[in-house]
This record gives structure tokens, C-alpha cells and sequence, in this order.
């Protein structure tokens, strides 16, 4: 984990199984993260489904690195790289039929914007932008 | 006589049965729906038994609810037993389930959990009070506690919907459970295949559950308004919308 600390972006890596037994861990680093960008609640449980419900379709073997740079009242995080298999096309399809629920539309509610990187070997980084709400 | 008379017991099998029929035979989601809502109070009488464990009663009988949809859905008509009989080892291994697969939350201190009791609550207040979602550090300065106590609460009441719904096979004593087996690479391909659309893993969840997601995925409404909404807490909220996405996650993976 690292931190620049005195500079107008602050950045935190982690690396983790995406193993769900690290999912508890990986939403405590979030909290924290959120907590220290002064996110409220909400914005902090959004932040944390989106990540959730990402690992949730991304299988459960192998490792992959969240990076979060804290900036402006913004968290911006990238998850990767994650094993492509229509990933990347999912989260394309936000407009689904009426009654569906895709990983896409659940994303654009609880994230501000997120989108896709290419990564080494066919792989992918997925990018999530959450801004906190403004406080008087 | 009550309805729980002995003609009133086999008067109420005999509906059930034909609601079975209607379901399984003429594939009537509408029958489904009926049975659900017949056999809750069975859920409610069963959850009550594992209340003050360290669990809400409201949560319990959601994961009992689980139980029963899938004693509905795997039931096979051809036998000769009642509904309620063949559902209540169901509704009660999915409770039990439930919390052997939470076992590490539970032995967590006493303190967190009381903390985490006390912070649906305190979110509410200070949201109202403060006029705006409360940070960690506000919700810990009004409990008399550190933020890191608070995001441990939290992770208390959170833990459920990752660790059980979505988790692989978790023990050995019902490995025909087909939500609980995850994995292999054909898994991995349908897995793609479907993520695009958790549409008709929708229409399995309660009514109340498909409105909060609708509510929070259509219309965009935050988890305050759907709270005042629904008249739950916004921790609540936050709690049933994950625990519905992990359950709809979950029954694609069947």
C-alpha cells in the first residue's frame, strides 16, 4: 500500500486473491478509502457494490490490484487486469430490455462513470469514478 | 374450527397442490407467486427459532424465504407429501446455513455487534439531522466511537450477501445444493454468457426486493428516498439491495 502524502492526488494500491474470502478485506480498504475522501455513507456503499458486484463476475482464481487515487472529492479506482471473457462487452449494454438488470445499468447507478482498458494478454482493466456529494 | 383444523390442513394441501400443478404443469409464474406468499408465515414461525443470535429477525426470514422458493421450485409433484412438509428442512437448512457460513461475524466482539445494531439507527438520524448522507467519521463521532470500529460494524452487517450468496460449496452436508456450486470452466463461459442480463433472475425475488431495485436501478433513486419510500432504514436498503443482486447472481449460476 502507498500513499503520496502533501501532493493533490493521493494513490492506494492494494493486490488481493480475488478469492471471495478477501472480499471483507478489499471493502474495509474501500471504506477506508471513501472515509478518507470524506465520502458519505452512501457514496461509500455505492463505491463498495460497484466493486463488489464486478468481482462477482469475474471469477474467483488468480489475484488482480486495485488502485484508488483520491483527488477533488473523487475516488477513482482501477481493478485489474481481470480475465476478459465479454466483460468488456457487458459493460457496454446498459440499455437492456425493460425488467432486466445488467452489471452494466447496476454500475452506472452506484458510479459516476466507469469504462475499460486493455491490458496485457487479452486481459482488461475495468476503471470506476465515484464522487462524493458535496458538503455545505 | 381454525383453518388449522384437520380439514382445514388437507383443505390447504389440496390448494397447494393445485397451485404446484399450475406452477410445475402449466408453468404458471403467477401460482409461484401464491405459494410464496401462503407459506411465509411458515418462513416467519421457523426464523423466530434462530432470533437473538446475533442476527435481525427481517434477515433471517429473508434467508428463509430463499429456503422456501427453492423447496417451491424443486418440488416433484408425483410425491405424496405436503408442501410445508418437504419445505421446512429446506427453510431451515438455508437459515442454518446462513449462519454457519456468517460463523466468523458472530465471533466477532460483543461490542461490534452492538455497534453495528445501533448504526442503522444513527445513519437515519444524522442524515436527517445533517441533511446529507453521513461520512464515517460523523456516524463515529455520534456513537462515541473511531471510524475503524465503525467500518468494522459495517463489514459486520455487509459480510452476509458476499460470503454465503455468493460463495462456492461451503460444507459437505448438502452438496446437491445447487446454489451453492460455482465454478469449472462451462461455469466460467455461461458466466459471460449471462451476466449481460440478471433479467429472469429478477422475477425469482420477492415483490418488495424487484421494487427496491427497480426504485434504485430505473429510477435512480437514492438509498434515502427508497428507505422513506419502503419505511426502512437506508442501512436496510443497502443491505437487501446487495443481498438481491448476490441473489439473483446466484440463481443464474443454478
Amino acid at each position: 500500500m502507498s500513499a503520496d502524502p502533501g501532493r493533490d492526488v493521493d494513490r492506494v494500491e492494494i493486490e488481493a486473491p480475488l478469492d471471495l474470502a478477501f472480499q471483507g478485506v478489499v471493502r474495509l480498504v474501500v471504506g477506508g478509502i471513501a472515509e478518507q475522501a470524506n465520502f458519505g455513507f452512501e457514496a461509500m456503499d455505492d463505491l463498495q457494490l460497484a466493486i463488489e458486484r464486478l468481482l462477482a463476475e469475474t471469477g474467483s482464481d488468480g489475484r488482480v490490484k486495485f488502485s484508488f487515487e483520491l483527488s477533488d472529492g473523487a475516488v477513482r479506482t482501477r481493478i485489474g487486469p481481470l480475465r476478459e471473457s465479454g466483460l468488456a462487452a457487458a459493460l457496454q449494454e446498459t440499455d437492456g430490455d425493460a425488467g432486466t438488470l445488467s452489471l452494466a445499468r447496476i454500475l452506472s447507478a452506484v458510479v459516476d462513470s466507469f469504462g475499460v482498458e486493455p491490458a496485457t494478454d487479452g486481459q482488461i482493466v475495468v476503471r470506476l469514478e465515484k464522487l462524493g456529494t458535496p458538503r455545505p | 374450527m381454525s383453518d388449522y383444523s384437520q380439514a382445514g390442513r388437507a383443505a390447504r394441501q389440496r390448494e397447494d397442490r393445485e397451485l404446484l400443478r399450475r406452477y410445475h404443469v402449466d408453468g404458471d409464474p403467477s401460482a409461484r407467486e401464491r405459494l410464496i406468499a401462503r407459506h411465509l408465515p411458515l418462513v416467519r414461525s421457523l426464523a423466530r427459532r434462530y432470533a437473538g443470535r446475533g442476527e435481525p429477525l427481517e434477515d433471517i426470514e429473508q434467508v428463509g424465504s430463499i429456503g422456501l422458493i427453492k423447496a417451491i421450485d424443486r418440488f416433484d409433484i408425483e410425491r405424496e407429501v405436503s408442501l410445508a412438509t418437504y419445505a421446512t428442512p429446506n427453510i431451515v437448512g438455508e437459515i442454518k446455513r446462513h449462519f454457519r457460513d456468517k460463523g466468523w461475524a458472530i465471533r466477532v466482539p460483543r461490542s461490534l455487534q452492538e455497534l453495528n445494531a445501533k448504526m442503522s439507527g444513527a445513519i437515519d438520524d444524522l442524515t436527517a439531522r445533517l441533511g446529507h448522507s453521513p461520512s464515517v467519521g460523523e456516524i463515529a463521532q455520534s456513537l462515541g466511537t473511531t471510524n475503524e470500529e465503525v467500518l468494522e460494524a459495517l463489514e459486520v452487517g455487509t459480510a452476509y450477501t458476499a460470503l454465503s450468496l455468493d460463495a462456492g460449496p461451503a460444507g459437505s452436508d448438502d452438496d446437491s445444493d445447487p446454489m451453492e456450486t460455482i465454478g469449472g470452466e462451462d461455469a466460467e463461459f455461461d458466466r459471460s454468457e449471462d451476466r449481460a442480463t440478471l433479467g429472469p433472475a429478477l422475477a425469482q425475488l420477492p415483490a418488495r426486493e424487484r421494487e427496491i431495485l427497480r426504485m434504485r436501478f430505473e429510477e435512480g433513486l437514492p438509498q434515502t428516498q427508497i428507505a422513506e419510500r419502503v419505511g426502512l432504514s437506508q442501512m436496510h436498503v443497502s443491505r437487501l439491495i446487495r443481498r438481491s443482486l448476490a441473489t439473483m447472481r446466484a440463481e443464474l449460476d443454478e
